[in-house]
C-alpha cells in the first residue's frame, strides 16, 4: 500500500507541473474573470446578452399575406416586417438582401398553421423564427388584432416566464428571476468540463504508461513493485489530479460569483440543485476509474505512443458517444437513445453527467446506471490489470487480440 | 562466504510452446561475482526476470536471499538489459523515486544518490534532465539507480554494452569495489575478457539449459586445451614436437601451439634439444571465448 502512495504522489507531482494541465485548470477562472468584467460593462445584461447570442432574430423580415389577416402590419412591427404583394417580389428581396427571411402565410394558415419561410441559409433562420418569442407575439397580435387586452395577448404568445425560487434564499429578497438559457447552459457547460477532465487525466495516464514502456523504465519498476500497485498508484495520483482541477474550477466560480452580484444568475442554478452535483461527482469518480484502467491497459498494449493512442481512441470514442449526441440530450434529455447510453456502463458516466443538469432524470435511470457501473468496474479493473501486466513486458510487438483474450481468460 | 544468495532449482519457463528456460539449477554464493553467460536467446533475461519476480516460472523454485522473490525485492538491485529512464525528469529525482519504490526513505535515498553520483563523476548533472545526458552518462545513472537502495544482491544484465573504454574501466573498478564491500553480484555480459577478469564462478546457458557451471578456473582447467605461446629468435622448425596438434603462426616469429595431452614441459625440452633459441615461452590456456564457442557448437551438433 505504501508503494501505491509513492507512485500516486510521483504521478501527481510530475503531472501537476505540465503546461497543458496548468492552462486547462486556469481556463475556468480566467473565463470567469472575463465574464465578470464583461458583465460589469454590460450592466447586468448577461442573460439578455446570452439570449441575443443564442437566439437572435433576423432584423428584417418580409411577409406575403395570402390570408389577408396580416394586412396592414401593425405600426409596432412596421420597422422589422415589410409586406410584399406576391411571393416573387418577396423572393427577390431575399435574394437582394433587403430582408433576411420571407414569411409566406397561405390561405389555410388558420387551420394548418403552415408558414413557408424563405431564406438563403439552410433552416437556421427558420429555426430562429420558430423559437423566437417576438415572432410569436407578431402572429398573436395580428391574428387577434385588438380583440383582447394587450396583456392577455402577450401571455398567449409567451405563456410561461420561469421564475426559479431558491428555498434557501426565500427569507431574503425573495425569488429571483432566472433566465432559462442561463440555468441550463451553465450546469451543462460545467458537465462538459467534467467530462473533459476525465478524458484529459486518463489521457495523462495513457501517456505515463506508454512513456514508461517506450522508455523501458517499466522493467525496473516491475522489479520493485507489482503491476497492480503500479496501476493503482497511477489511477489514484492522476485521479487526484483531475479532482484538483475540478476543485479549482468550482472554487473559482464561487469566489468570482461573490464579487459580481450579476453572476448570481449563474450561481443560483449551480446551488439550487446540490443533488445534481453530488450525482455528477459519483459519475465523475466511477467514470474516471473505468476510463483510467482502460487507458492504462491501452498504454500497456501499444509499442509506441502512437499505437497506444490509436487503441485508446476506441475507448475514447465510445465514452464520447454521448457528447457526440449531445444535441439530442439537449433537445430531450429523456429520449430513448440517451437512456440507452445511460444504462451502458462505458457511456453511462458521460451520458448521465450531461443529462442530469438538463432535466429531472427518472430515478430508475440513475439507479440503473450506477448499478451497471458498479457491476462493470470490478470486471474492467480485473481484466484491465491482467492485460496491463501482460502488455507491459512485450516490447517490439503488439500482442494479438487472441493473446489478450487468452490472458483475460487464463487469469 | 557459503551462504546462498540466490538458488534456482529446476526452473522452467515456456512461452507459447517454446521453452525459454529448461530445468535450470544453479546457486550464487555470498560475496562472489557470478557470471550468467550464454549466446543471445539462451534464456538469460528470462531467468533474470523470473528472479526479479517480473513473472512467475512455470515450474521450479527460486530462492532469493532465502526468500520467495517477491519478498526479497527490496534487497536486490537490477540493471536491465532493456535500458531506460524517465527522460523528462531530473537525474536526482529519478534516482530518489526508484529507490523509494524499493522501500528506501526519501531523505536517505537523496543522500545516497548524491554520493553515488559523485562516485561515477556525475554529481554536477544531478539537477539536469535525463535527456540532456549523453548515452554513456545515462547508462551510468542507470547503474547507480540499481544501487541507491543499498541492495545485498545486484543483478547486472549487460552493464558494459555501449560504454567507451574509459567507462568500462570505471564500471569494472566499481564492481570490484562493490564485491569488496560484501555485495554479491550476478553479471551477464558478452565481453569474455571482462567476465574472466571479474567472475569467480559462472554458468553458461544454451537453449535454456546450463551447459557449463562452476568455478571459472576449474572450467578453464577442465575444458581448455593447453596452449603454448612462444617467440623464437629467427625462423625455426616447429614441426613434429611431442603432443602438439596444431601450430598457428603469428606475426614476428610468434607461434601458438595447441597441445593434445602431453605437457608443455615436454615441448620445451624438445625445443632445447633442437637448439631453437627462444625469446619467450608462455604456457597459457585458451581464452574463455573459445571454450564457450566450442561447447556451444558441440551442443548444437547434437
Amino acid at each position: 500500500m505504501n508503494k501505491v502512495w509513492i507512485i500516486a504522489r510521483h504521478e501527481y507531482s510530475i503531472n501537476v507541473r505540465r503546461a497543458g494541465f496548468i492552462v486547462m485548470t486556469a481556463l475556468v477562472p480566467i473565463l470567469g474573470i472575463i465574464g465578470l468584467l464583461a458583465s460589469t460593462f454590460l450592466g447586468g445584461q448577461v442573460p439578455a446578452f446570452l439570449e441575443s447570442q443564442f437566439a437572435s432574430m433576423p432584423s428584417k423580415i418580409g411577409v406575403v399575406d395570402e390570408l389577408g389577416t396580416f394586412t396592414p402590419i401593425l405600426p409596432a412591427y412596421q420597422e422589422r416586417y415589410t409586406l410584399f404583394g406576391d411571393e416573387d417580389a418577396g423572393r427577390n428581396a431575399v435574394r437582394q438582401g433587403d430582408v433576411t427571411a420571407l414569411l409566406v402565410i397561405p390561405t389555410d394558415y388558420v387551420n394548418s398553421g403552415k408558414v413557408m419561410i424563405v431564406s438563403k441559409d439552410s433552416g437556421l433562420t427558420a429555426a430562429k423564427i420558430e423559437d423566437s418569442s417576438s415572432a410569436r407575439q407578431f402572429f398573436v397580435d395580428h391574428l387577434l388584432r385588438d380583440q383582447l387586452d394587450p396583456a392577455l395577448r402577450q401571455r398567449l404568445a409567451n405563456p410561461v416566464n420561469p421564475v426559479l425560487v431558491n428555498l434557501a434564499d426565500e427569507g431574503g429578497a425573495g425569488g429571483k428571476g432566472v433566465d432559462a438559457i442561463a440555468s441550463i447552459m451553465i450546469p451543462y457547460f460545467l458537465a462538459i468540463m467534467l467530462v473533459l477532465t476525465i478524458f484529459v487525466t486518463s489521457g495523462y495516464l495513457l501517456r505515463s504508461v506508454a512513456d514508461e514502456k517506450v522508455n523501458r523504465v517499466i522493467e525496473v519498476l516491475l522489479s520493485s513493485v507489482s503491476a497492480w500497485d503500479l496501476l493503482a498508484g497511477k489511477v489514484l495520483g492522476l485521479g487526484a489530479l483531475g479532482l484538483t482541477q475540478v476543485v479549482v474550477w468550482v472554487g473559482s466560480a464561487l469566489v468570482i460569483g461573490r464579487f459580481g452580484s450579476v453572476l448570481h444568475d449563474i450561481n443560483i442554478p449551480l446551488l439550487a440543485r446540490p443533488e445534481v452535483f453530488a450525482l455528477c461527482l459519483v459519475y465523475y469518480l466511477t467514470g474516471f476509474l473505468m476510463y483510467a484502467v482502460l487507458m492504462g491497459s491501452a498504454g500497456a498494449l501499444g509499442t509506441t505512443m502512437q499505437e497506444s493512442q490509436q487503441l485508446a481512441g476506441i475507448f475514447s470514442f465510445v465514452a464520447a458517444l454521448p457528447m457526440i449526441f449531445a444535441g439530442f440530450v439537449f433537445a430531450n434529455p429523456n429520449m430513448i437513445l440517451v437512456r440507452i447510453f445511460s444504462w451502458f456502463p462505458l457511456t453511462a458516466p458521460t451520458a448521465m453527467m450531461l443529462r442530469i443538469p438538463m432535466a429531472e432524470v427518472p430515478t430508475i435511470d440513475i439507479i440503473g446506471s450506477i448499478v451497471m457501473i458498479l457491476l462493470a468496474t470490478p470486471i474492467i479493473l480485473w481484466a484491465g490489470s491482467k492485460v496491463f501486466r501482460m502488455g507491459l513486458l512485450m516490447y517490439g510487438k503488439r500482442p494479438t487480440m487472441r493473446q489478450v483474450w487468452r490472458t483475460i481468460r487464463e487469469a | 562466504m557459503n551462504q546462498e544468495m540466490l538458488k534456482l532449482s529446476n526452473l522452467v519457463k515456456r512461452y507459447d510452446g517454446f521453452t525459454a528456460v529448461d530445468h535450470l539449477s544453479f546457486a550464487v554464493f555470498e560475496g562472489e561475482v557470478f557470471g550468467l553467460l550464454g549466446p543471445n536467446g539462451a534464456g538469460k533475461t528470462t531467468t533474470i526476470r523470473a528472479v526479479m519476480d517480473i513473472f512467475k516460472p512455470d515450474e521450479g523454485d527460486i530462492a532469493v536471499l532465502g526468500h520467495a522473490p517477491a519478498e526479497a525485492r527490496a534487497h536486490v538491485g537490477y540493471l536491465p538489459e532493456e535500458r531506460g529512464l524517465y527522460r523528462d525528469l531530473r537525474v536526482l529525482d529519478v534516482l530518489v523515486y526508484l529507490a523509494e519504490l524499493k522501500g528506501t526513505a526519501r531523505s536517505v535515498a537523496h543522500k545516497r544518490a548524491l554520493s553515488w553520483l559523485e562516485r561515477v563523476e556525475l554529481v554536477e548533472w544531478a539537477g539536469n534532465k535525463v535527456k540532456d545526458l549523453s548515452r554513456g552518462m545515462q547508462q551510468k545513472v542507470q547503474f547507480v539507480a540499481s544501487l541507491v537502495h543499498d541492495p545485498q544482491l545486484l543483478i547486472l544484465d549487460e552493464p558494459f554494452a555501449g560504454l567507451d573504454p574509459i567507462n568500462v574501466g570505471l564500471l569494472k573498478q566499481l564492481i570490484r569495489e562493490l564485491q569488496q564491500e560484501g555485495k554479491t553480484i550476478v553479471l551477464s555480459a558478452h565481453q569474455m575478457n571482462l567476465v574472466e577478469a571479474l567472475c569467480d564462478r559462472i554458468v553458461l546457458l544454451n537453449r535454456g539449459q546450463a551447459v557449463l557451471y562452476g568455478n571459472l578456473s576449474d572450467i578453464k582447467e577442465q575444458y581448455a586445451p593447453k596452449t603454448v605461446r612462444l617467440q623464437t629468435d629467427g625462423p625455426a622448425n616447429l614441426e613434429g614436437l611431442p603432443g602438439v596438434v596444431r601450430i598457428e603462426p603469428r606475426d614476428g616469429q610468434v607461434s601458438v601451439l595447441t597441445l593434445a595431452d602431453g605437457s608443455a614441459q615436454d615441448v620445451l625440452r624438445a625445443l632445447v634439444e633442437r637448439g631453437v633459441v627462444l625469446k619467450t615461452f608462455e604456457v597459457g590456456t585458451a581464452p574463455l571465448e573459445e571454450i564457450f564457442i566450442s561447447v556451444i557448437k558441440e551442443g548444437s551438433r547434437e
